[in-house]
């Protein structure tokens, strides 16, 4: 599944608009680490998932839960690309974080969706995902 | 659960390269419990390779104890004997299956045989599954007589060695192989459950082992089996509640009888890590920790009986469902280690040390939200059949 990598590029930079690349790149939580892009970018160098990709807030307040729950120090960084793994959590911790969001959020996260939430990102977009579901 | 991959490589399109467990399940409290505590992933029969079982497939990481302190070990033979033996019981003094069993020898053998079978057909199939697991479990006996040789510095180097490590593990063997004798000789007689293939499924543990990832690392050895012992007494402890409960009294002896010796062992080897705690706290701690992070896998994880994938998942469910084993048992059972072994009272430790402290210290509690929450959330779960009871199917 694509989607479970956290890298897709479903649009072609040059027909974008800077201004639609600023919103989504207010994605990323530590915004003092982003460079804005310019029309001569390389497609593989972009990190972006135009289609379902998630709220900035959404994300901010995953990034939140997710410094809270493994006890990171402020100036760490955590984006949406970060993988849990990779900042330190294990499996307790990735449960008690989905957990976490599930109160956050008002949601309930299937088994089968949790196995695939490897970064912050994909946390973000199911919690999305599943806010818009439920109020369906 | 069995995701297929290759082991080699440990490549999968569906988790990162090095093989991390996958999330919990946040529908049952099977997070901690027997299945969900192994770290790999079984892969089961590959039809290119008929007779391979059920394997582990983490990394197997061996001797993570730094040779100098195998020295420890050597220096404690003197204590072992004075302190660890003594929980040994003399031969002449232990119980046998035959005391618990109809005497083939005496003229009542068949009158005996048929009230057994009468009171076993009182008891229901789940609680039969739960014995069968347990009786599967006992009889992979050869598995953890080898585990325990592995362990460098308390090894039997020859089978026949006099250290007082030794004489223990060759003793515990011995007092350990009855409970698989006497649960063996039961369930044969008692007519309910297909012999032949919980017969096979202890022929493919055994064949399968298992990887405690104790790392040939004695301070992993004593914590896994300190934790282990006392699981096994717990659960005797509840089959033979349940026994009792059921009305079968001579089913509940049997039980309760395996359930002591297994606390005395318990006993035992808290009392050797308690010593390894006084000698070197810093490296105990990070021990203990290392196998609470790892998962205190249960011994038999790998179990096969040749047609179901996931036999181990559903007999873990409905040890949990009938509270023989739960959940809430591991977060009890790593709360009273804590405590018999004074952990948060240690002092002067490393950085390291005391990261491992809090982490082994606030671990329960973690444990019990978490299944709390798991057991709030169960969804009605489905009825499977059991090849040790010819198929017929059970509540999970």
């Amino acid at each position: 599944m694509a989607s479970s990598t956290g890298l897709s590029l479903k649009f072609s930079p040059l027909s974008t608009s800077f201004k639609q690349n600023k919103v989504l790149l207010r994605g990323i939580c530590n915004v003092n680490s982003v460079s804005l892009p310019s029309r001569g970018m390389r497609l593989g160098s972009l990190r972006l998932r135009v289609s379902c990709a998630a709220k900035p807030e959404t994300v901010d307040k995953v990034c939140s839960i997710v410094r809270k729950q493994l006890a990171l120090p402020k100036d760490s960084p955590v984006t949406g690309e970060s993988k849990f793994s990779a900042l330190g959590a294990d499996s307790l911790d990735t449960v008690e974080i989905v957990m976490g969001l599930e109160e956050e959020f008002g949601i309930s996260v299937e088994e089968e969706s949790a196995q695939h939430i490897l970064t912050v990102q994909d946390a973000a977009d199911l919690i999305e995902k599943l806010v818009e579901q439920k109020s369906a | 659960m069995s995701l297929k991959f290759n082991p080699i490589t440990y490549q999968s399109h569906k988790l990162p390269s090095f093989a991390l467990p996958p999330m919990a399940n946040l529908r049952s409290p099977k997070f901690f419990m027997a299945s969900t505590l192994r770290s790999g992933y079984k892969e089961v029969d590959n039809p290119k390779k008929p007779f391979m079982p059920p394997r582990e497939v983490h990394v197997q990481v061996t001797h993570s104890m730094p040779p100098q302190k195998i020295e420890i070990f050597k220096s404690l033979e003197d204590w072992a004997e004075n302190n660890i033996l003594t929980y040994l019981k003399p031969v002449e003094k232990c119980w046998q299956p035959h005391d618990f069993l109809p005497d083939p020898a005496s003229d009542g053998f068949y009158e005996q045989v048929k009230e057994l079978r009468e009171r076993a057909k009182e008891i229901p199939d789940d609680y039969f599954v739960v014995l069968v697991g347990d009786m599967i479990t006992e009889e992979a006996l050869p598995t953890y007589q080898t585990m325990l040789n592995t362990l460098d510095g308390v090894l039997d180097e020859t089978g026949a060695s006099l250290t007082s490590w030794a004489i223990w593990t060759r003793a515990w063997t011995a007092e350990e192989n009855r409970h698989g004798d006497l649960l063996n000789k039961y369930l044969y007689l008692s007519g309910r459950v297909d012999m032949r293939q919980i017969e096979k499924t202890v022929q493919y543990l055994i064949g399968s082992g298992m990887d405690p990832r104790t790392e040939n690392n004695p301070y992993l050895g004593f914590i896994y089996t300190s934790f282990q012992e006392r699981a096994t007494f717990i659960s005797h402890g509840n089959t033979a509640r349940h026994a009792k409960e059921l009305g079968d009294i001579k089913l509940a002896q049997i039980c309760g009888n395996i359930a002591s010796d297994e606390k005395r062992h318990e006993t035992a080897y808290t009392k050797i890590v308690e010593k390894l705690f006084e000698i070197d706290p810093d490296g105990t701690v990070l021990a203990f920790a290392d196998m609470m992070r790892k998962k205190i896998s249960m011994p038999a994880h790998l179990m096969y009986d040749g047609r179901d994938d996931n036999l181990f998942d559903n007999f873990s469910a409905v040890a949990q469902k009938l509270g023989v084993y739960t959940a809430r048992d591991y977060a009890d059972i790593l709360e009273f280690l804590v405590n018999k072994w004074r952990v948060m009272e240690i002092t002067g430790l490393s950085a390291e040390g005391r990261k491992a402290q809090d982490y082994v210290c606030g671990l329960a509690p973690r444990i019990r939200r978490l299944e709390e929450r798991a057991q709030g959330r169960a969804k009605q779960a489905p009825k499977v059949p059991f090849s040790w009871i010819f198929d017929r199917e059970v509540q999970l």
